[in-house]
């Protein structure tokens, strides 16, 4: 594979640069040229099968997938609350899009794909690849590849795709794909669990502290695709581990779907710490085109004393639908929600988080910055739910929303349900846009207005930023820059 | 889905005749909100507005339509007496216009206080605007039947520019009475140009009951008038009491709103405020305390639709044994209403294991000149100031009540009438619970 | 260096400055006094660019440049600095970061290269020695949670890092204790050169007593009205200023 190697001399700096050099659009926008096999669009029973038989899955995975569409079938469409959306065709698309070539390991990844990702900044080959950090590399549906298995499995840590893990770990899969958002859990999760086609499948056994960051890398190709991937995470008693996700799709003048679920299991003590930096293309100027973003994402604090914690920079997509949860079951367990949401042009998020206290003394905290310019609508929607078992409970929540221009919305919608006298839920939400004063300090100081928008934005996230992990933070804040380009003056 | 005739409640509304009211145009908006709440019938908690209220046993409930012998009920009027009220005031007991127990004679100039019924007697055009409403929604079903079936209720002027000094008091008894009933009551309110208002709705009861009431009130605040609105809710332990208050505000009004929510079953108060004219301005004040198994749900909807408008909300909830207190405050501010500034907040206290409280501040901004902000707790006393407060040798439980009193009683304090507001305040200290 | 011709300016439709004239060469300081009302804040903000401010008539001429043509930060670059009465916070953009991108924006647009991140801290931490500010003030954000004392050395921080041509000082001096007041002279008073050129706007004389002025200007309602040197100042303090200009007729100047 020198044909590849001798370009990627990449190192954390690089990465920065690429990012960088994404200039000042959607520069994740290109289309790989690839061979992909498809399934033909449409959904079935049929097309079930044929899913699951491509990816040579037992019969229990089969029939798991089978119910879950069965049921998918009863549920009615989703109210979309605050969204502006055309009815999604779920027979125009194709269930299954995959290079042609199946590598059986890194090295004999088609060139092409590994080209894709050192693109995006995210070098897959090992000697290359950031420090630190191992990689999952989804592509449309599959997994092209994951970096640092060795030393991975030296500690002890499982990481590979999801597909992988249904043949190799079965009785970890059934144990617990699932057992945090049922299959019937709504609408969208219905439908990933019956088309599910690849995700990253994470394990840290009891005691073991993760020796690096892991992170899956998404990337939609295929045209006429949706992308619906499965990530399980578990975290046995007292281990730690600390996941990163990033996605990006070509720019397509049609909507494509991505449908994903995420589950978390963190057992007694053990510390899940969940990043998303999500930039699928959010559509053009005028609003065509761009990713449908419905995402189930949730994770169960199943043993006293752990901890699951989301942060989320959510730039991209046309429409953004997603509410990363926690179940607060074990006593004295902690949720975490820090989420920066911005939206330009005619992109829509709704998206918040969902804090259901169930155990003693459990705690959680909720930052959520929404950034809202153009003619964009920014919602932040989120439950703090009180059990009554929830004594001691405390929860707080932070919503503050900046406007940028006069034609865009930004929404908050928290929901209080208490039923507990002992517990305690304080929620503060404030809503401004950048100040004609501030703008002035800045320039007086010598700062061009754009630059201080971005400085002003990125001191607004500040509180975000600092949960995430270092080349996550600096990807972030240019994202937000870009996301921002044209929208002052 | 519900089927909506077969609902016992539906289908006892129903069976009422549609009144007649020999004015054309009424007649046709009654009929027709009768059909949409014959074809919609009640929400269900999926609605969103109903989410956590649920109507089920409601729905299963029969209810005989009106009460013949409202007129005869015997009601001490002492018990509709209220400090610092002394003014006009006009009864209904079971929805029903009582003569006797109003005041009527010597209205001052300017004022026009009269029941419904005797209204549309005379010229009912100037009422059709407010009375031609359509409701949309089934989360509208009792605006919807109370459209179509109530006969009564007030009609309320103040002519442009007279400043009334002397406060009107409606009041709306639930009288007990041989079966459950369900009665119905519109009131029209408008204050002219830079008139000036200060109104007293209060509900009480008048023996032990289980009826259901609709009440439906449109208040129109003109230009520069003021309004100060006290609404003092003391329903039947048993009643289920069920209000819409739609108030338009125009340029340059100021409108305040207290509340407190003491009574009845299940109670539900929807308040929608629209602030259409330029710096009107709108503060709203309420405590509401369930206790037993009391349902206590406010609605406030907060619309800034003009340059330089102001709303600030503030409202207390308490909640013991195994009672719920639902409140949403739903804050919006509509493309180009500038310099619109606006505050809620919603603090509330959870006294057993058994009560709940649900709470939803909500903000909807599509203006960027805006300063608007909204805060919701849910918890305890705080424990430093009940400290404190034993620290001086006051006992736990008193200071407890202490506290809890000051909570509730701090919305009250911009009310200017103070024989009022100590009454007022006296009421919400014998809630607490002992 | 600046010279300010009949300046006039409105703000919100109502004139403040009603034909100011005024003329400072390099390395000199000026008081500006007056009573409130005058002007004063309303000629700071003139000069350096805020919005709402609204020139009716006059000029004002920077190093031979019409100086109301340019951009807030364009006037930067050119070396003008306003110290602001009441700094504004900005919440999560830390001082430093901030300082640094001031800085290396007004040095790209005169052409010199950018200081890299080591450049900058040492050229940060001899200032701070100059000022006596202390480094956790560097890392907290610009001026969220400062006091009143803190914001006001912050800006003359800002302006010994920024190394501007002509600061303008708008009541620098207000609010604050004898101690900071000292320490803020102390600052200004370094920064002194040839080359420099200071506009101090105030209310009081206590602040000249640090920092001597060359010239005292009072500004009664838009113009300037008497015109001398410290010792005018003094005769301010002795006796307020009511009477002040009144012997002059409207629009004379020094």
């Amino acid at each position: 594979m020198s044909s590849t190697s001798t370009e990627t001399k990449a190192t954390r700096r690089d990465n920065a640069e690429v990012v960088e050099a994404l200039g000042r659009s959607y520069a994740a926008g290109f289309v790989t040229d690839i061979e992909t096999d498809y399934l033909p669009p449409g959904l079935s029973e049929d097309i079930v099968r044929q899913l699951s038989a491509l990816k040579r899955e037992p019969s229990w995975m089969t029939e798991w997938r089978l119910g879950a569409y069965r049921h998918w079938l009863t549920m009615p469409k989703p109210d979309w609350a605050k969204l502006k959306i055309d009815p999604i065709d779920y027979q125009a698309i194709s269930y299954y899009a995959a290079p042609k070539a199946k590598p059986k390991s890194l090295a004999e990844v088609d060139p092409a794909l590994l080209e894709t990702y050192e693109k995006l900044g995210i070098p897959l080959h090992e000697r290359a690849a950031l420090a630190g950090v191992a990689v999952d590399a989804v592509f449309d549906s599959v997994s092209v590849g994951t970096t640092f298995r060795k030393q991975l499995a030296e500690a002890g840590v499982l990481f590979c795709s999801m597909s992988e893990a249904i043949r190799e770990y079965p009785e970890l899969v059934q144990k617990y794909l699932g057992s945090v958002v049922p299959t019937g859990d709504n609408f969208f999760a219905a439908l990933n669990s019956a088309v599910f086609s690849d995700g990253s499948f994470v394990f840290i056994p009891k005691g073991v502290r993760c020796p690096m960051e892991l992170s899956t890398y998404f990337r939609i190709n295929a045209q006429n695709t949706g992308q619906f991937e499965r990530t399980l995470i578990v975290a046995e008693e007292g281990s730690h581990v600390s996941y990163l996700e990033g996605c990006t799709a070509p720019k397509r003048d049609e909507n494509q779907l991505h449908a994903a679920v995420v589950e978390l299991v963190a057992l007694e003590k053990a510390q899940i710490k969940y990043s998303t930096v999500q930039n699928w293309y959010p559509g053009d100027e005028n609003g065509v085109g761009g990713i449908y973003n419905f995402v189930t994402k949730r994770g169960d604090c199943r043993g006293d004393d752990s901890k699951i914690s989301w942060t989320q920079v959510e730039t991209g997509s046309a429409i953004t639908w997603k509410y990363p949860s926690v179940i607060l079951r074990g006593d004295r367990s902690v949720g975490e929600f820090h989420s920066v949401a911005l939206t330009h042009h005619f992109q829509q998020a709704d998206t918040g988080t969902k804090m259901i206290h169930l155990g003693k003394d459990t705690k959680s905290k909720i930052v959520a910055k929404g950034i809202s310019a153009g003619r964009s609508s920014n919602s932040y929607r989120g439950l703090v739910k009180m059990g009554k078992g929830a004594e001691g409970a405390r929860n707080y929540t932070q919503c503050d929303s900046l406007l940028i221009g006069k034609r865009c919305g930004a929404h908050t919608f928290p929901y209080m349900e208490v039923k507990n006298p002992s517990a305690i839920v304080e929620h503060e939400a404030t809503t401004s846009k950048i100040s004609d004063d501030q703008m002035f300090y800045c320039r007086s100081r010598g700062i061009r207005e754009e630059d201080a928008v971005s400085m002003i934005v990125d001191g607004f996230c500040k509180q975000v930023f600092k949960e995430l992990p270092m080349e996550f933070a600096v990807e972030a804040k240019k994202l937000l820059e870009v996301s921002l380009e044209g929208a002052v003056g | 889905m519900n089927q909506p005739a077969s609902l016992p409640l539906v289908a006892s509304l129903l069976d009422a005749p549609l009144p007649a009211s020999g004015v054309a145009w009424l007649d046709t908006v009654r009929r027709e909100n009768r059909e949409s709440f014959a074809a919609g019938g009640l929400p269900d908690t999926r609605v969103e507005a109903w989410k956590y209220t649920p109507l089920r046993a409601l729905g299963q409930r029969q209810f005989a339509s009106g009460d013949a012998a409202a007129g005869v009920r015997v009601v001490d009027p002492s018990t509709l007496a209220l400090p610092g009220v002394d003014g006009p005031r006009l009864v209904f007991v079971n929805g029903v216009f009582r003569a006797d127990l109003s005041a009527l004679d010597r209205l001052p100039a300017g004022l026009t206080l009269q029941p419904l019924s005797q209204a549309l007697e005379g010229d009912a055009q100037p009422l059709r605007f407010a009375l031609s409403r359509h409701y949309r929604e089934v989360g509208d079903a009792f605006a919807r039947i109370n459209a179509a079936s109530a006969v009564d209720g007030v009609v309320l002027r103040v002519a442009a520019g007279t400043q009334l000094d002397v406060p009107v008091q409606l009041v709306f008894v639930g009288a007990a009475a041989e079966a459950d009933l369900a009665w119905h009551a519109r009131n029209v309110i408008e204050l002219g140009e830079g008139a000036g208002l200060t109104l007293i709705e209060q509900h009480t009861a008048n023996g032990e009951l289980a009826h259901l009431a609709t009440l439906v009130s449109d208040i129109e605040v003109r230009e520069g008038a003021r309004l100060r609105h006290v609404v003092l809710q003391g329903a039947a332990i048993g009643a289920s009491l069920i209000r819409r208050s739609s108030l338009r505000l125009h340029a340059r009004t100021r409108a305040s709103l207290h509340v407190l929510e003491l009574g009845g079953a299940l109670v539900r108060h929807d308040i929608q405020a629209e602030l259409t004219g330029d710096d009107a301005r709108l503060d709203t004040r309420g405590v509401f305390m369930p206790h037993g198994r009391q349902h206590i749900d406010t609605q406030l909807a907060i619309r800034h639709q003009a340059l330089n408008t102001v709303s600030s909300s503030n409202w207390r909830g308490v909640a013991n044994d195994r009672a719920r207190g639902v409140f949403r405050g739903a804050i919006v501010v509509a493309p180009g209403a500038d310099g619109s500034d606006a505050s809620l907040s919603n603090k509330n206290l959870l006294l057993s294991p058994g009560a709940e409280i649900d709470t939803k501040p909500e903000l909807e901004i599509y203006a960027d000149e805006v300063k608007a902000a909204h805060g919701a707790t849910v918890g305890q006393l705080d424990e430093r100031a009940l400290f404190y407060l034993r620290s001086r040798g006051i006992a736990l439980a008193q200071a407890r009540a202490l506290l809890t009193a000051a909570f509730c009683r701090a919305m009250l304090d911009d009310l200017p009438n103070e024989a009022l507001r100590e009454h007022l305040a006296a009421l919400l200290i014998a809630h607490l619970p002992a | 260096m600046l010279k300010i011709e009949n300046l006039h300016a409105r703000v919100e439709g109502r004139e403040i400055l009603k034909g100011l004239s005024l003329s400072v060469s390099a390395g000199e300081v000026h008081a500006i006094m007056g009573p409130n009302g005058a002007g004063k804040s309303t000629l700071g903000n003139v000069l350096s660019g805020r919005d709402g401010y609204e020139v009716t008539a006059g000029t004002v001429t920077y190093n031979g440049i019409d100086l109301l043509s340019l951009a807030p930060e364009a006037r930067a670059a050119a070396g003008v600095f306003l110290a602001f009465q009441y700094p504004v916070e900005i919440p999560g953009v830390n001082n430093t970061y901030f300082l640094r991108a001031a800085l290396n924006a007004q040095r790209k647009v005169r052409g010199e290269s950018e200081l890299d991140s080591m450049q900058f801290l040492k050229l940060v931490r001899e200032k701070l020695k100059v000022m006596q500010i202390s480094d956790e003030l560097l890392h907290r954000a610009v001026n969220a949670g400062f006091s009143g004392g803190e914001k006001k050395r912050n800006e003359i921080f800002q302006m010994a890092v920024l190394q501007p041509q002509l600061a303008i000082l708008d009541e620098t001096d207000s609010g604050l204790d004898i101690d900071a007041l000292k320490q803020v002279a102390q600052g200004v008073n370094a920064l002194r050169s040839p080359e420099r050129s200071f506009l101090m706007i105030t209310h009081y004389q206590r602040l000249l007593d640090y920092v001597v002025p060359d010239f005292v200007h009072v500004l009664a309602d838009g113009r300037i009205v008497e015109s001398g040197d410290k010792s005018l100042a003094l005769k301010l303090e002795e006796h307020g200023y009511v009477g002040i200009g009144e012997s002059y007729p409207a629009g004379a100047t020094a």
